[in-house]
Formats: structure tokens, C-alpha cells, sequence
């Protein structure tokens, strides 16, 4: 079937849903809407390295919605008698640690820990950054100034180092972590926010809707929120590798998620003292974090290329 | 045209229209200076006429539009559109006023919000402005893609699937929605190819007759202008230097500028273009953030005296309808109407 054939008779039933997607006239706003998602979904499909990085998030989530099916053993049972068995050993797939716990369950536990610390930063630190950037690129003036002097100085401090104070502030704790690494990840949300309202809000769209009346706050909430949205989509996805490694930073060093939760950072921390002789207590947590980062940023480099606002759709 | 008995309606009256932007500079941002991008514009627009609103590229034309319907607030003058002073009045209190006057731009597609079906966009007003159900609203948004000849069909499809042309349409649809009296159109067929331009300019012509409208036409395009204008303004570095009816204009321009300006228009008779002697000016034109003292035209023209040197000429009508800011022409105000008195009285005369 080619499209033309199916655009000729969008009303079909014959042809089914995917005509309806694939139709040139929507019958409705939402019909419009679901038209142009799917054809960002065809064309993020054609993008092979992304459709690996998707796959890997998708089972990432299988994984932690079926942990308890999933895990041999319990993550938290320890066998002092099998402590330090190498990978692929009797029960074991990969393993065991210092305690003897199954390190293949410690690892399917701790993809729940990590998505809640990427779900958590991923609405927190782009909402922040976003109220903040376009009011300051909308008001202009002084506002701007002191938003974006406030937004310099977060920028100011290394990541991780700022992560650090604000845990050591508040208490140790995943909560905490998620927290301090939001406070720290939202700036460059807030610049990027603002860039995107400044060419926005020049635009002679935003002329036409000021000449029908419409108020800032409309303006902003209807025109250019929806406008920074895919750019902050691009973005978040490609700052989670980030927010993993940060996460792990802090568990790593001792103030993220605390033992004897099965986080990965504090896994590789606690990996680290037999890291000689028993390689595998740190590199399987390793490994874990450096897959989800990598599939994290393919999948960001196939969105941005789909979600250029001014491609449309 | 409208010579009438009774005098036409005016609809709009610009009065020392000033729209300077400030320019900041050093560690301080302090003011150092301003662009005067409009520097003391007056002109009547009346009902059902077209106000050709002609110039070069930075001359001001643009800003001019923008700042009758307030887009910018504007730095000095008044301005009254269909009997409401709206030169200075807040935003807030401009909303009401709003469905009245409307604009046209010059880039379709830098008009229409990416993100919004066709729908959305023209049916935006009559969330604004109207309780309209949604229905209520669908059916007037049909109305208006019949209005400017898009197809229904073509209702949720988004911005960035249709030609320059038909964007073009999409954005008249919307500035018709709320049935506005008077409409700017800046530029509106400049970003569009030539064989588009006349379709547009058709359906603006159409409309205008169906409707009653009043445009004011920003252009460039002196032979378009030609065809749609009823009279006919040329601005040069912010002022308005000349203001005609559009044949007497054309036939017989008074101020050095616009008979430049006239002479750069290609004649497609290549034996009478060879009559035509182009008067080709010298120079740049003067940054609007330092106009020259004087006439601001006293750079580069052709005809320049001493008194244009350090004596502002003044707007002022020489003949009926035909004003024109020029030191040549100072002898030749007409008598009943003294000088002073000129700018206010330029309306009634046509």
C-alpha cells in the first residue's frame, strides 16, 4: 500500500488504523495530533541506534516493574558461606558480593532505585527551568538579570561538587539525592528555556496573538511553553546519563542511597575494596550504569533529530 | 474615487507619530542615544480606502504599522482609530479594542505558530474575543477558509504543510475573524513568489469589497502599491516626505525622493524605458540614530539647497490632497489652508 492510494479514501474502514494515521486530511484536532506523532514515531524508527536505545530503556522498565519475578534471589539475603563467587556460578549468574548476595537481584532491585532518581529529576529539574527561563526571557529586563545572575551562579559550581554540599546539607538519603541533583541540573533548563522565549517571543506570531488581546501569561502558557517543550524533551533525555552518573556519584560516595539498598553507585563503592581480586562486584554495576547512560543518549540523539520544532509536527 | 458629496468617514488619524527605541551601551546599560525609526508621522487613513504606505528597506514603514496598533508603545503622538484615541492607553484597556484592527505580516510562516493546526490558528481570536461554542467556532472557522479560498479539508493540517501562498491566506483568515474595519498589511506579499503575489493581492482586493475594509499597505513594491493604493504615502528615514492620491502621485511626484523612488521602477515598454531618465541617488542613507540636521533627505538629494542645511521643511499641503515636506515647494501652499493649520485639515481636503 502506498500513502497516496490510502489518502484517497481516509474513511476506509478497509484500510484500518494505520491509514488513519498515515491520512492527509484529520478529521480532528486530535486526529492532527496523533497524524504527526506518527509520523515523528516513523521517522525515529528509520533511526537504528535510537530504536537500541529505546529498546534498552523499555526493558529497563520491564525489568523494574517485574523485579520480584525477575530476581533469583532476594536482593538483600546474604550468604556469608558463598561470599565473593565469581559470575556464572552454581545459582549465580553474576556473581556474589561481600555478603554473599546475588549480585544479578542487586542489580534488577537497583534499576527501580535508578528510574525513580531519572523520573524524579526528569520533572523537576526541566518544570524548574522552564518557569524560570521563560518568565525571565518573557520579562525581560530586570527580572531577567537577576534570574539569570541566580541561574550563573548554580552554573558556577561543578555538578557533582554542588551535589555534595546540598546532601551533606540535608542528610544523606535518595530523596535528599534526587533533590540536590535537581537543584543542580536545572540551570541549564533555565538557559536554554530563555534562548528559545527570546526568538519566540520576536516572532510575528507572537505579535498576532498579542494583537488579538492576548495577556503574557497566555502567551506563555499557550504559545511558547509548547514551543520549548521538544527542546527540553532532547535535552532531558540527554542529561540522564548525567543524572545516573551523578546518582551514582553520590551513592558511590556514600551519600545516596544508603546499604543496604542495591543502588548501583553503592554497589561499585562497596565493590571497590575487593576491585583486585574480585573484579566483578564493581564491573557489573559499572556495566549497568554505562548501558542505561548510553542508551539514554542514543535515544536523545534520535529525538532531537524528530522533534526540531521548526521541521513542524 | 470616494469624491463624493459627503466627506468620507476617517478611520484612521495618526497625529506626530514618534517611535524611538533607546540604545544601551557599556558596563551600565546606560541610554546613549535612540533610533528614531519614526520620527514624527501624521497621515488619515479614511473608511474603505487603501493608504499605500511606501519607502526603502529601514525606512520605517514597518515600525510605523506596528506602532499604530500598538505593538510597541509608542514614544510620542497620537493615535485614533475608529473615534478612540488608543496612542496611550494601557493593554489592558486596548483588549476590547482589539477585534477592530487587525495585521497582516510579511512571513507566513514566521506568522503561524508551528505547533498549531490551521484550525487553531484562525479559530485563536474567537477564543479570545467570542463565547463562541465549540461548534459555533468550527463553523466560523470554515467560514473564513471559504472567505480566502483554503480548502475545508485542509482544517487540521499544521503550518509547515502548506505553500507560502496559502500560509499567506491562513493569516488573512485570521486577522478576518473577528471582523476587523481596518488592517495593516506589512508587506504582505514580499516573502511570496510572483505568480502568488497577484492571487493574493486579488483576494486582499476581494475582500476589501466585500467587507469594507481599510488597509493600510506597507510595501516596497511601487507597481503593486500602484494597483491596490487609493492614495499613497512615501516615508524616508522616518518621516513621511510625500502623501498623494495614487494618480497624481505617479504622474507628477513633487518631493525629489519619490521622484527617485518612481524613476527605479522598471518600465516593461523598453522604448519608452529608455525616455525615462533614472535619477540615481548618491549615498547612503543616514542612520536614523543621527539623522542629518535639516531635511532629513538633505544628504542625497539631487536638488538640495542651503536652507535645507539647517531648516527642517515642514508637511504641508500644496495642493488639495497633496501634502508634501519639501523647501521647494514652500511658495506654493495652497491659500485658504495657512500652514499651521495644514497638518490638521489634510483629511478634508481629499
Amino acid at each position: 500500500m502506498n500513502r497516496q492510494d490510502i489518502s484517497r479514501n481516509p474513511d476506509d474502514p478497509r484500510l484500518g488504523f494505520r491509514a488513519w494515521l498515515l491520512t492527509d486530511t484529520p478529521s480532528s484536532r486530535l486526529h492532527a495530533r496523533c497524524v504527526a506523532f506518527y509520523a515523528g514515531w516513523l521517522k525515529l524508527r528509520s533511526n537504528t541506534m535510537a530504536m537500541v536505545g529505546l529498546g534498552i530503556l523499555i526493558l529497563l522498565v520491564l525489568v523494574a516493574a517485574f523485579a520480584p519475578w525477575l530476581a533469583p534471589h532476594d536482593p538483600l539475603a546474604q550468604n556469608l558461606a558463598g561470599r565473593l563467587q565469581p559470575p556464572l556460578s552454581e545459582s549465580h549468574l553474576l556473581g556474589t558480593d561481600s555478603l554473599g548476595r546475588d549480585i544479578l537481584s542487586r542489580l534488577i532491585y537497583g534499576s527501580r532505585i535508578t528510574l525513580y532518581i531519572v523520573a524524579l529529576v526528569a520533572l523537576i529539574a526541566p518544570i524548574a527551568g522552564l518557569l524560570v527561563g521563560t518568565i525571565a526571557g518573557y520579562a525581560g529586563g530586570i527580572v531577567d538579570a537577576i534570574l539569570m545572575r541566580i541561574t550563573d551562579i548554580f552554573l558556577a559550581f561543578p555538578r557533582l561538587v554542588l551535589a555534595l554540599a546540598f546532601v551533606a546539607a540535608l542528610g544523606a538519603g535518595i530523596e535528599n539525592a534526587v533533590l540536590a541533583i535537581s537543584i543542580t541540573a536545572w540551570p541549564p533548563y533555565a538557559r536554554l528555556a530563555r534562548a528559545e522565549t527570546l526568538t519566540i517571543r520576536n516572532s510575528d506570531y507572537i505579535s498576532a496573538i498579542r494583537l488579538q488581546g492576548a495577556g503574557p501569561i497566555r502567551i506563555i502558557t499557550r504559545h511558547i511553553w509548547p514551543l520549548c517543550t521538544s527542546s527540553l524533551i532532547v535535552r532531558v533525555t540527554l542529561d540522564m546519563a548525567g543524572v545516573i552518573l551523578a546518582a551514582a556519584g553520590l551513592g558511590f560516595l556514600g551519600l545516596g542511597a544508603q546499604p543496604p539498598s542495591p543502588e548501583w553507585g553503592a554497589m561499585i563503592a562497596e565493590g571497590r575494596r575487593f576491585i583486585l581480586d574480585s573484579w566483578w562486584v564493581a564491573t557489573m554495576p559499572g556495566l549497568a550504569i554505562f548501558t542505561v547512560s548510553l542508551a539514554f543518549n542514543l535515544l536523545g540523539d534520535g529525538l532531537r533529530d524528530v522533534l526540531d520544532p521548526k521541521e513542524g509536527g | 474615487m470616494l469624491d463624493a458629496a459627503a466627506p468620507p468617514k476617517k478611520i484612521v488619524e495618526v497625529r506626530d507619530l514618534k517611535m524611538h527605541f533607546p540604545i544601551h551601551a557599556g558596563v551600565f546599560r546606560r541610554r546613549v542615544g535612540e533610533v528614531k525609526a519614526v520620527d514624527g508621522v501624521s497621515f488619515d487613513i479614511h473608511e474603505g480606502e487603501t493608504l499605500g504606505l511606501v519607502g526603502e528597506s529601514g525606512c520605517g514603514k514597518s515600525t510605523c504599522g506596528r506602532a499604530i496598533l500598538r505593538l510597541y508603545d509608542i514614544t510620542e503622538g497620537s493615535v485614533v482609530i475608529d473615534g478612540r484615541e488608543i496612542g496611550h492607553i494601557p493593554q489592558k484597556e486596548l483588549r476590547p479594542l482589539r477585534p477592530r484592527m487587525q495585521m497582516v505580516f510579511q512571513d507566513p510562516q514566521a506568522s503561524l505558530d508551528p505547533r498549531m493546526t490551521v484550525a487553531a490558528i484562525i479559530g485563536e481570536p474567537l477564543v479570545e474575543h467570542t463565547g463562541l461554542s465549540r461548534d459555533a467556532r468550527l463553523e466560523r472557522i470554515y467560514e473564513l477558509m471559504d472567505a480566502v479560498g483554503l480548502n475545508r479539508n485542509f482544517a487540521n493540517r499544521y503550518p509547515h504543510e502548506f505553500s507560502g501562498g496559502q500560509r499567506q491566506r491562513i493569516g488573512i483568515a485570521r486577522a478576518l475573524a473577528l471582523n476587523p474595519k481596518f488592517i495593516v498589511c506589512d508587506e504582505p506579499i514580499a516573502a511570496l513568489d510572483v505568480s502568488i503575489q497577484a492571487q493574493v493581492v486579488n483576494l486582499l482586493e476581494d475582500l476589501q469589497k466585500r467587507l469594507g475594509l481599510t488597509y493600510l499597505f506597507i510595501s516596497h513594491d511601487l507597481s503593486m502599491v500602484r494597483h491596490i493604493a487609493s492614495r499613497v504615502a512615501v516615508m524616508y528615514l522616518g518621516k513621511v516626505v510625500e502623501l498623494a492620491p495614487r494618480d497624481d502621485l505617479y504622474e507628477t511626484p513633487l518631493h525629489p525622493y519619490t521622484q527617485a523612488l518612481l524613476s527605479a521602477v522598471p518600465d516593461p515598454d523598453p522604448a519608452s524605458a529608455e525616455k525615462v531618465k533614472r535619477i540615481i541617488l548618491q549615498g547612503d542613507v543616514p542612520s536614523p540614530a543621527n539623522p542629518p540636521k535639516g531635511c532629513n533627505f538633505c544628504t542625497r538629494c539631487p536638488r538640495v539647497m542651503p536652507v535645507c542645511h539647517h531648516e527642517e521643511p515642514a508637511f504641508t499641503e500644496v495642493a488639495p490632497g497633496r501634502f508634501v515636506a519639501c523647501h521647494l515647494h514652500d511658495g506654493t501652499k495652497i491659500p485658504e489652508a495657512p500652514a499651521a493649520a495644514a497638518a490638521d485639515q489634510q483629511g478634508d481636503a481629499t
